[in-house]
This record gives C-alpha cells, structure tokens and sequence, in this order.
C-alpha cells in the first residue's frame, strides 16, 4: 500500500491476532499483520507432520545441542527432536528471571496457535463477578452476557467438538459433535456423577479439533493420529493457518509482513491516539514506519505490555498505559501438574482404536453452590484413561521379556488439576535496563510466585484428586505434586488488564487503552483475573468483539 | 508407540531414567562431548548386546532393527560426556567380563552364554545404580527444592544399562518392531473407545 498506510495494523498472528485480522478484513478495513518471526505456511512447511516415527534421528530424544541452546525449552516437555522448529530461539531473546519463570513462546507465523493444546472452555459467569464481589484486584468491566454471542460465534468458525452438558460451571460451547470417551471412562463418569449425587461431572474435553469437515475452510474433520503438535496436515485443528489467515486473506484487505518486530507504537500526544507502528526488520536489522487509524496490539500477553511499555515513553517513563500503575502487573497463569492417577480392573477385551487428540474434563466444583474452601476460587482437571502396554515378567532380558512387551498391560485412569491463580500487584514484568536481546532491543524481567491462595488450592487438587478417583473405583490411587514454576501453563495473562477506571487499568471495556482509544489489546494482556479454564476461546471472543466495536467507532468517527 | 510411552516402559525395565531423556533434563556447563563413532567390530556387538535382550521371536529382534546405529547416534548426540565414558568403557569391559566367565570374547560365546553373562549383568547393574541414585538423591533434591530441577544431570548409570535403555529405544521406535510387532495404523481415521481384541491380537502403533 502506498507509503505504509493502512486502516488497521494487527500485531502478531497467534489465536489473537488471527482473529483480530480476520473480523477487520471481513469488515472491509485495509489491514497489515505484523509478525516478528518467520513465515510458517499451512501445510507445506509442517516438515515433519507426516513423518513416521523411526525417521527421526534421535528417535525423539534431545541432544546435548538442543539442550544447550535452549536454556528454557529444556525445562518441561515442549523441547524435543519433532518440534523443535515450532519454538523460539531462547538464545536470541532473553529474559531475567528475579524468581523462576518458564516462558515459552513461539516466534514465527502462527505463534502459537500452531502448537497450542486446542482445549476450549468458556468461562462462566461467576468467573467475571469473583473480583468485584472478593475485593480482589478490580472489577471486570464485562460480564459473561457481553462475551457469550461472541463466544458463539467464534466457535462455529474455529470448529469445538464437545457434549451438552447445561452446566452453570461451564457453560456449553456450540459444538460439532463430541470425541467419544473410551469404555472405562465413560463407566467412571457414571461412577462419579454417582458417588458425588450428580454435583460432580466427568465429559469429553472440548477441544479445537475438528470432527466434521468444514469444506468452506479447505479443513478435513480429526483423523485421530495426535500428532497436532507437528502442525496438521488436514487442518483439523484451528490455528491461525487452518482458520483465520485464509479467510483473512480471501478478502484481499490483507497484507501480512514476517520478520517484522515491532519495537514502539507511534504516538501523537495532541490527538492522543497512536498513528502507527515503528518496527526493526529481524533479518536486515532496518527501522520501518507504518501507519494506521487503529491498532490491534496482540503479540501475545507478554510482549503487547513489553511494546506499551516502550511507547510514548516522552509522556510517560514508564510507557503508554503506565498511568494506571498496573501496566506489567497483576500476572496469572494456571498453576498445575499436580493430581492423581491409578489403574482400573477389567475391561481385558477392549484397546483404544485410533489416537483421541483430547482427554476427559471435570469442571470445578469448588466454593460453588455453597461449597467453601480455605482458599479462593477452584480448579478443574483434565485427563483420560488409557491402557497400558506390556505385562510382568520374570525375566528381565530374552524372549519371554520381548514378547510380553506387545501384550496389552493394564488400564490406568490419571488426572491434572489446573487451578486459578489470582492477580497479585506484586507479579510484575518490567523492562530491564541493562540486558539486550540479539536486536538490541530491553528484555523484560520476572517477579512472579505463587501465594498461600494458590499453596492451599495445590494441596485440595492433590487430594480431592485421589479421593475422587478412588470413589470412581479407580485401585490404587496415587496423587503427586511435580512442581510448578509459573510460566508452565503457557497461560500467560495480565499485565494490562481491563478495568472500569483509568486509574487501576490500563484498559477499558472494549479492550482500548485508556491512553490511547484507538489502541486495543486483546490477547491474554488484557485479562483481569484468570479463572480457571483454559484461556484461547475466550480470546477469540475477545477480539472478535472488539473488532467489531473498533469498526463501528470507527464508522461514528469516533477514532 | 506414544513417546513418554516408551519412555516410562524403558524406566520401567532398566530401574533408571532414561539418559538424555525427559526425566533427565538439561546441562549448565554446557558440555560439548566426543564425537564418537563405533566401528562395524563395535556395532556388531552392540547389536548382539541388543538382541540377547530383545531377540529375534516370531516377532524381529534387535538386531533386525539395527539398533546399534541409533545407539551410536544417540550415545553421539544425546549422552553428556561422562555417560559417553561408561559407554564407550563399557564395550571393552562386556568383553571382558566375557572373558572371565567363558574364556572367550561376547562375539565368541553362544546365545545361551550371552544371556547368561546379561542376567548377571543386570543383577550387577541393579545393586550399581541404586548406589548411584543414592548418591544422587541429595543433589537431586536440593536442585528441585531450588526450583532448578532441569539443571540436574544424574551420574552414569552401570554400562549395562545405558546399553539396555538404548536397544529399548532403538528398537521399540524401529519400523521393523512398529509395523511387524504392531499393526502400524499412521492415520486411523476415526477412534473407537471399546474396541474388542482377543488374545494374541496385534496391538496398534502409529
């Protein structure tokens, strides 16, 4: 477009900005995305999708480079062999840890979306009262009303299987049909809704894969190989590339550009309202300007605070949104790993056909219906049942040990709390004044921990897990807590959280900044408490709402 | 096979972590290690190792699945370089232990002698590594109490059961275990939660 002008610039081009780029073309603005790392292109470039498992080198295993090279990666599951492409470089982009913090991000088209866990719950309407009615951090300026048709209408585009369940706790989605439980699941469902009265349940976990084609997405229904995490082939998982890029781009309004991080908005301090973006080129290290009358700022949690903090810093030190005082504070994420597991009797004549890409869910049933507890809010657990392979032997080497390794072992039943962390002003981000990155651009420093809030729920989530297990008849349940680090859930939120007044948020109602009105944030950043459910589908609804707000402003003149 | 599958049943059969794997995560000092090549004398032996261990049944056995070419490239790429140590020590030391036993090289003694010589090994490598993850466990907890659990880097294990982990590894994640041993179904298509098998019914890979 002729000298950088755009109606909107959408910054990132993970669930967030996927959306943001999609529902602003569609309605006919002229849209640039900007993403700071390389083109990932559907299908082509999901380089190991297809591949079978004795084709790679290590067999899955990590090298020592890998390891070396990737000081946070290393730390839980996400390095290894198959999938290492889909993350970023830790060595190029560092950050200080005051106290432990995992961040992992994914830096190319995509972001994140390409390798997110697709489970998608929405929230329920107690999740946006709690606050105000707890006195804890503020008040959402939204309640689940404003969020449900929009709820609604992001799912039937990004595609979530799931059953009905007309749960107060967890609000039903508008599914396409559900992923079938396997017979020992289904049987501890009933087992629990059962011993619990009907107050507990156990369903399918509703995720974003696909059990229908949808023909007008070019997307294939699930075939149940749970190898999403290599990027799917059929498009049976919505991502960015299955889902909103293509339609973003089918409109023609949209021009993408990769290898572009964004380093400051531009800011006009007498309309007080951004004109644009600066961003510096990755690969040839050159400062480009764009212009535009609205900006979606979604480069995931983290970094869309890391480039309010860099804008606009002549007005304010501390950068755009600064003046509320809570810009880099208030981070969540759901802490977890931690739970129960044991083996269940029976069900000798039965394997799993096919590789289900979801487990089971059981919604929260705590401080609900008048259950309390000696912490706030709750959690729920996500898990499955599954059957073993290989049966005990006597031998421990030779032909009886080998061959006892293909025979079907037992079924065992496990499950993972994860539960709400609440907003703490004291869980900072904040710019380091020393440290630079490969670009020489701040890096960001963390102060997060966990609280007595969280301790005590980890301690319920443990227990309450294997007492749960056993009334389903589960034998010999056991619970575990492995550690947690916050960062692990990759639930990163806060840091510029939605509020009812500019003095205790940074952003409004509509997601824009107070500073700066035709700004808006709309990834985890925005977030004014974290419930406990997984966060994606709700910033899908998110954005897609305040895309539509932006454009009817912007129709009104009003930005 | 899923992989934490095959890595659990390896833990599982050789009582230790996988090395350079999930269990045992990452390195501070970042050690660069050999570049070790095995000779074909070397992978020879390695893959009788392996099939005395998993041998050819009705099913392949180690050796169809080469695994010693993968232990060469895991132990290349993945072992740090002190478990590279015990390994690579560990080829001469089987032969030895041959030696003293039967009077002749691992090469050179019968199947029957080979398992013979492995089951005492693994008795040996047992009482070893639960030395070893003694002495570890101080450290290990410390670390995790510090929140730097990742960091950990667990000592050798008896070469015995590097070996072990290894043709595990090498041979549950082969083409010859996943599409003879198993039916290899890479796109299902559909799942089915209840379904019916009889004994001795090939279970599924992908």
């Amino acid at each position: 477009m002729a000298d950088n002008i755009y109606d909107a610039i959408v910054i990132g081009s993970g669930i967030a900005g996927g959306w943001a780029a999609k529902e602003l073309a569609e309605k006919g603005l002229k849209v640039l995305m900007l993403e700071r790392g390389r083109n990932i292109e559907h299908i082509k470039d999901y380089v190991n999708a297809n591949k079978d498992p004795w084709v790679f080198e290590h067999r899955g295993e990590r090298t020592r480079e890998m390891i070396n090279t990737h000081p946070v990666l290393k730390r839980d599951y996400p390095l290894n062999e198959k999938v290492l492409d889909m993350w970023v470089n830790d060595l190029e982009s560092p950050y200080i840890e005051d106290k432990r913090f995992d961040w992992y991000r994914g830096y190319h088209l995509g972001g994140r979306s390409l390798l997110w866990g697709r489970q998608s719950y929405r929230w329920n309407k107690w999740d946006f009262e709690a606050n105000g009615k707890e006195g804890i951090a503020v008040d959402w300026p939204i309640r689940y009303e404003d969020l449900a048709p929009w709820y609604s209408y992001v799912e039937r585009f990004a595609g979530i299987q799931g059953s009905y369940e007309a749960l107060e706790v967890l609000p039903d989605s508008e599914f396409l049909p559900a992923m079938e439980m396997n017979i020992v699941e289904k049987d501890l469902a009933r087992n629990l809704k059962e011993k619990y009265k009907g107050s507990r349940h156990m369903f399918i976990g509703r995720s974003a894969n696909i059990t229908k084609p949808m023909p007008e997405q070019n997307r294939v229904n699930c075939q149940y190989r749970n190898k999403c995490w290599l990027g799917c082939p059929y498009g049976a998982y919505f991502s960015t590339q299955s889902s909103t890029l293509p339609a973003a781009k089918a409109t023609g309004n949209l021009s993408l550009e990769v290898n572009k991080i964004v380093t400051r908005l531009l800011y006009d301090k007498d309309s007080k309202k951004a004109t644009g973006v600066e961003t510096l080129d990755a690969i040839n290290n050159q400062t480009y300007e764009y212009k535009a009358k609205i900006i979606f700022v979604c480069a995931s949690a983290f970094n869309s605070t890391w480039i309010l903090m860099n804008t606009a810093t002549d007005i304010w030190p501390d950068g755009l949104g600064s003046s509320s005082g809570e810009l880099g504070h208030n981070v969540m994420d759901h802490h977890f790993r931690v739970g129960a597991g044991g083996s269940v009797e029976g069900y000798e004549e039965y394997i799993e056909y096919g590789r289900r890409s979801t487990g089971i869910y059981i919604p929260r049933f705590q401080n609900i219906y008048g259950d309390k507890r000696n912490y706030l809010r709750g959690y729920g657990y996500q898990g499955g049942a599954g059957r073993g392979r290989g049966v005990p032997v006597a031998e421990m080497l030779g032909a009886e040990f080998k061959d006892a390794q293909f025979k079907p072992g037992k079924w065992y039943m496990g499950i993972t709390a994860f539960g709400e962390m609440l907003p703490y002003h004291e869980n900072t981000i904040k710019l380091d004044k020393e440290k630079k990155d490969k670009w020489g651009l701040p890096v960001l420093r963390m102060d997060v921990e966990l609280k007595e809030n969280e301790l005590n729920m980890r301690k319920d989530m443990m227990a309450e897990g294997k007492a749960m297990l056993e009334a389903m008849g589960v034998k010999d349940a056991y619970e575990y807590d492995w550690g947690y680090a916050p960062g692990m859930g990759i639930h990163e939120m806060g840091t510029a959280r939605m509020g009812r007044d500019p003095k205790t948020s940074v952003l409004n109602g509509n997601n824009q900044v107070w500073d700066a009105p035709n700004v808006f944030v709309t990834d985890g950043a925005c977030m004014t408490s974290a419930s406990c459910v997984n966060p994606s589908l709700t910033y899908m609804a998110m954005t897609a709402r305040a895309a539509d707000f932006a454009v009817k402003e912007l129709k009104k003149m009003n930005l | 096979m899923e992989r934490r599958e095959m890595l659990k049943l390896i833990a599982l059969y050789t009582g230790a972590a996988m090395i350079g794997g999930e269990f045992l995560l990452a390195g501070c000092k970042a050690p660069t290690g050999e570049d070790i090549t095995f000779s074909d004398k070397v992978k020879s032996l390695l893959n009788e190792v392996g099939e005395t261990i998993l041998p050819r049944t009705d099913t392949p056995g180690a050796k169809d699945a080469d695994v010693a070419k993968v232990m060469e490239v895991v132990v290349r790429d993945c072992y740090w370089p002190e478990h590279q140590k015990v390994f690579v020590e560990g080829i001469r030391q089987i032969d030895e232990e041959a030696k003293g036993r039967f009077g002749k090289t691992f090469m050179e003694i019968s199947p029957e002698q080979r398992k013979e010589l492995l089951i005492a090994l693994e008795e040996e490598a047992k009482k070893f590594n639960e030395k070893v993850e003694e002495k570890d466990k101080p450290v290990r907890e410390k670390m995790d109490k510090e929140s730097k659990g990742y960091d950990f880097i667990a000592s050798p294990r008896h070469y015995y059961t590097m070996m072990k982990q290894l043709t595990m590894l090498a041979y549950f994640s082969s083409k010859e275990c996943l599409t003879e041993a198993f039916e290899y179904i890479p796109v299902p298509g559909r799942y089915d939660g209840a379904y019916k098998i009889k004994p001795g019914d090939k279970l599924f890979s992908g």
